[in-house]
């Protein structure tokens, strides 16, 4: 019987040969293709998220060894499952993130610093307010993507025209609270019908039986409130802190409130606080005269509406025309398991070539400035006017919400502000309750 | 030696639910009880409080408010349901033609996705342009309307939940030994009084059932509310799980947000238990005499 020693020895010896064996095997086998590394990008706008398919179809082109997976994740989960997906550690390698979402996460050293990573020369090819917004503490965030310009004002010719009035008067319109100086208002009444043909100016007219509005007055940040907080010299934020409860905020709020509970030439907050789309969806069914927004519906009311519409000017206030203007961009894991691919990729998303499908679909303005031109060639050429979004940003701009916990605050401030344009709070107190809560919420 | 081995048998045929269960429950649930002594917004790293968040939410005016309205909503829910559930399912145990479609149509809404169908309500609410009022020819405001918010959760919620309960009263109703009936009816009981005195006692293991499992989701309903008002207009809708959601999710207070999920866990336990021995004593689970 061989000793014990003797069998380990010979077990051993057998391993090793086998071994050998298969590492040699192994390194005869003729390689393949080079692996491929998946960079994974999410975003909220289905839009841009085809546009990017084009996009980056071409950089796989000159990348044979990355692929990127585009996904879109609806806006109304997208911070809820941003904010969990980056605390399970399963976060994309790029994803979109907004001004009033990325301060938390570049505080927390979850997002790669793009002028570590791409060298702070590269912003000079990016619109400079979104640098500016997406930079902090001598940072920037995210690779700009998308430059919304300024808010204007969508108009169904065919109604304005009905309603007696010339479509070039209404880039002058201006909205005074004190009602001295008010040409807006009585435009409105006229561009508000009900079931028996009256007008809003006229007595006979019945507001429970409203069947064309006039206007989108409503709880609506971007498009609506935060410009008439500029535009009559106030603002929502001043740096983190919320200021909206100032006199002007408060004859502000309370134009808007009184342009649907008063007046009645808006749709009700019962609808619009609850729906979104609800102003959108009137006016490309031929229901509302004007639809003040921004670019990221031009692409909606030009797939959805079938009348002849164009765009003017917002309209001004006291303090004039003083519109919003955002930005998004694409920012990074700082924790991504293959940073070189995803640095490849911010630099094609940051590049003329990788922007410029963006603008070519109309589906919104790059941010990338020498891509911007295509986005004004492509609403051009379809015969609509795009430049009163871009001119009114001459007039300057209020504040674009910003700073740390802005979901907490808007959770705080945004059931009081439902309550206001339902008409059932009181401005003035709404206002001071509001800005008191959204202050609390982000300390 | 036998017993030994017996009880092995009994672990080892245990194990697979033992493991699900640590797994999916308790161990959440003690995860829940850590949280509720943290401050933590999901991504920074959590940081002990000791007992501030118990004392943040116990005296928060909004969650005594969610307390309320989930009471109500339950108070008003609940007996609703579970009489409706037993009147369509005396109905449909009797045989009539039809009775089989309309079991099955009692039952789809049951088996949708509860947040697609506050969706759907949520059209049929439109005060502009939704179906109800279209019907009704009037313009009502029915989910920011303070008195009828509420109200209108409820019914959906009752419209969802009714045919899951029918299904459950109609298998007690059929379980029920048709000679104890024929004895009722030889008593000269009329039809009410067979229901009330003979059926209804026989349907109390279906109804401690119903009543608990219907208990339990009531009080954890999330998704139409979510969908139909998201806890407005003036947290007239708030239940307690949508503003757990909203602690947890919106706020990123994920400590006040487990508070709020313990506080509901303890009225739970406390309630079933409440049942358990009101049941307990008076329920009979042998039908055959």
């Amino acid at each position: 019987m061989p000793k014990r020693s003797t069998v380990i020895v010979a077990v051993v010896a057998a391993a090793a040969v086998v071994a050998g064996s298969v590492a040699a095997a192994v390194a005869l086998i003729p390689s393949g293709p080079p692996e491929k590394t998946t960079v994974t990008m999410r975003l909220w706008d289905d839009q841009v998220a085809a546009a990017y398919e084009t996009s980056f179809a071409e950089f796989e082109k000159a990348n044979e060894d990355i692929t990127v997976d585009v996904q879109v994740i609806g806006w109304a989960d997208y911070w809820t499952k941003l904010r969990t997906d980056i605390a399970g550690k399963s976060i994309d390698d790029i994803f979109w993130v907004n001004g009033g979402n990325f301060v938390d996460y570049a505080n927390n050293g979850d997002l790669l610093d793009i002028t570590e990573a791409l060298g702070a020369d590269a912003q000079k090819a990016w619109a400079p307010s979104v640098v500016a917004q997406y930079s902090l503490n001598g940072s920037l965030w995210g690779v700009p993507q998308l430059a919304d310009p300024g808010i204007g004002m969508f108009y169904n010719e065919d109604l304005v025209r009905a309603a007696g009035i010339d479509p070039t008067s209404l880039s002058s319109l201006h909205w005074d609270p004190t009602g001295a100086d008010d040409t807006l208002l009585p435009v409105l009444k006229k561009l508000t019908v009900d079931a028996n043909g009256n007008t809003a100016d006229s007595p006979q007219f019945d507001p429970k039986k409203i069947v064309q509005y006039g206007y989108n007055a409503a709880n609506d940040l971007n498009a609506i409130y935060i410009n008439y907080l500029g535009s009559n010299g106030a603002a929502l934020q001043s740096g983190d802190e919320f200021v909206f409860d100032s006199p002007a905020g408060v004859a502000a709020f309370q134009y808007l409130v009184d342009l649907i509970n008063v007046h009645h030439v808006s749709p009700s907050a019962a609808d619009t606080n609850t729906n979104g789309d609800f102003s959108r969806d009137q006016f490309t069914q031929g229901k509302m005269a004007l639809f003040q927004s921004g670019v990221y519906n031009l692409a909606n009311v030009e797939q959805g509406a079938d009348f002849p519409w164009s765009v003017a000017t917002m309209p001004a206030g006291p303090a004039g025309a003083i519109s919003v203007t955002n930005g998004v961009v694409a920012a990074a894991n700082a924790h991504s398991a293959h940073p070189d691919a995803v640095k490849k990729v911010l630099q094609w998303l940051g590049s003329e070539a990788g922007s410029a499908p963006i603008g070519a679909t109309g589906s919104a303005s790059p941010a990338v400035t020498a891509a911007q031109q295509v986005y004004l060639d492509f609403w051009n050429e379809k015969g609509i006017g795009v430049t009163p979004f871009f001119d009114v940003l001459a007039n300057g701009t209020v504040q674009a919400p910003q700073g740390a916990k802005w979901q907490a605050a808007q959770e705080a401030f945004g059931p009081v502000f439902e309550e206001i344009f339902l008409g059932r709070t009181p401005v003035a107190e709404g206002l001071a309750t509001a800005q008191q809560a959204a202050n609390a919420a982000i300390k | 030696m036998l017993a030994r081995r017996n009880a092995i048998t009994g672990y080892s045929l245990l194990a697979p639910s033992l493991f699900g269960l640590i797994c999916f429950l308790v161990f959440p649930v003690l995860i829940v009880l850590w949280l509720s002594f943290q401050q933590w917004d999901l991504i920074s790293p959590a940081r002990f409080v000791g007992l501030d968040n118990y004392r943040s939410v116990l005296s928060d005016p909004v969650f005594a408010n969610s307390l309320m309205v989930t009471a109500v909503f339950v108070l008003i829910v609940i007996p609703i349901q579970t009489v409706l559930g037993l009147l369509v399912a005396s109905w449909l145990t009797r045989g009539l033609p039809g009775s089989l479609v309309l079991r099955t149509i009692y039952v789809l809404p049951w088996i949708c996705a509860p947040l697609a169908l506050g969706v759907v309500w949520k059209w049929i609410f439109a005060p502009t342009d939704g179906a109800l009022n279209a019907i009704l020819g009037i313009r009502v405001e029915w989910l920011t309307n303070l008195d009828l918010a509420l109200p209108a959760v409820c019914a959906v919620v009752i419209w969802t939940n009714v045919g899951y309960i029918t299904l459950f009263f109609m298998a007690g109703l059929l379980n029920i030994p048709e000679h104890v009936i024929e004895a009722a009816a030889i008593d000269g009981a009329s039809p009410f009084t067979t229901f009330w005195r003979v059926k209804l006692p026989l349907l109390r293991p279906t109804m401690f059932f119903v009543l608990v499992t219907s208990v339990i989701s009531t009080f954890q309903i999330f998704d139409q509310v979510y969908a139909l008002t998201g806890g407005g207009p003036q947290h007239r809708t708030d239940v307690i799980a949508a503003r757990i959601y909203f602690e947890a999710f919106q706020t990123f207070d994920m400590g006040r947000a487990a508070v709020m999920a313990v506080v509901l866990l303890v009225i739970l336990v406390g309630i079933t238990l409440a049942q358990q021995l009101y049941f307990g004593r008076r329920t009979t689970y042998d039908l055959s005499s």
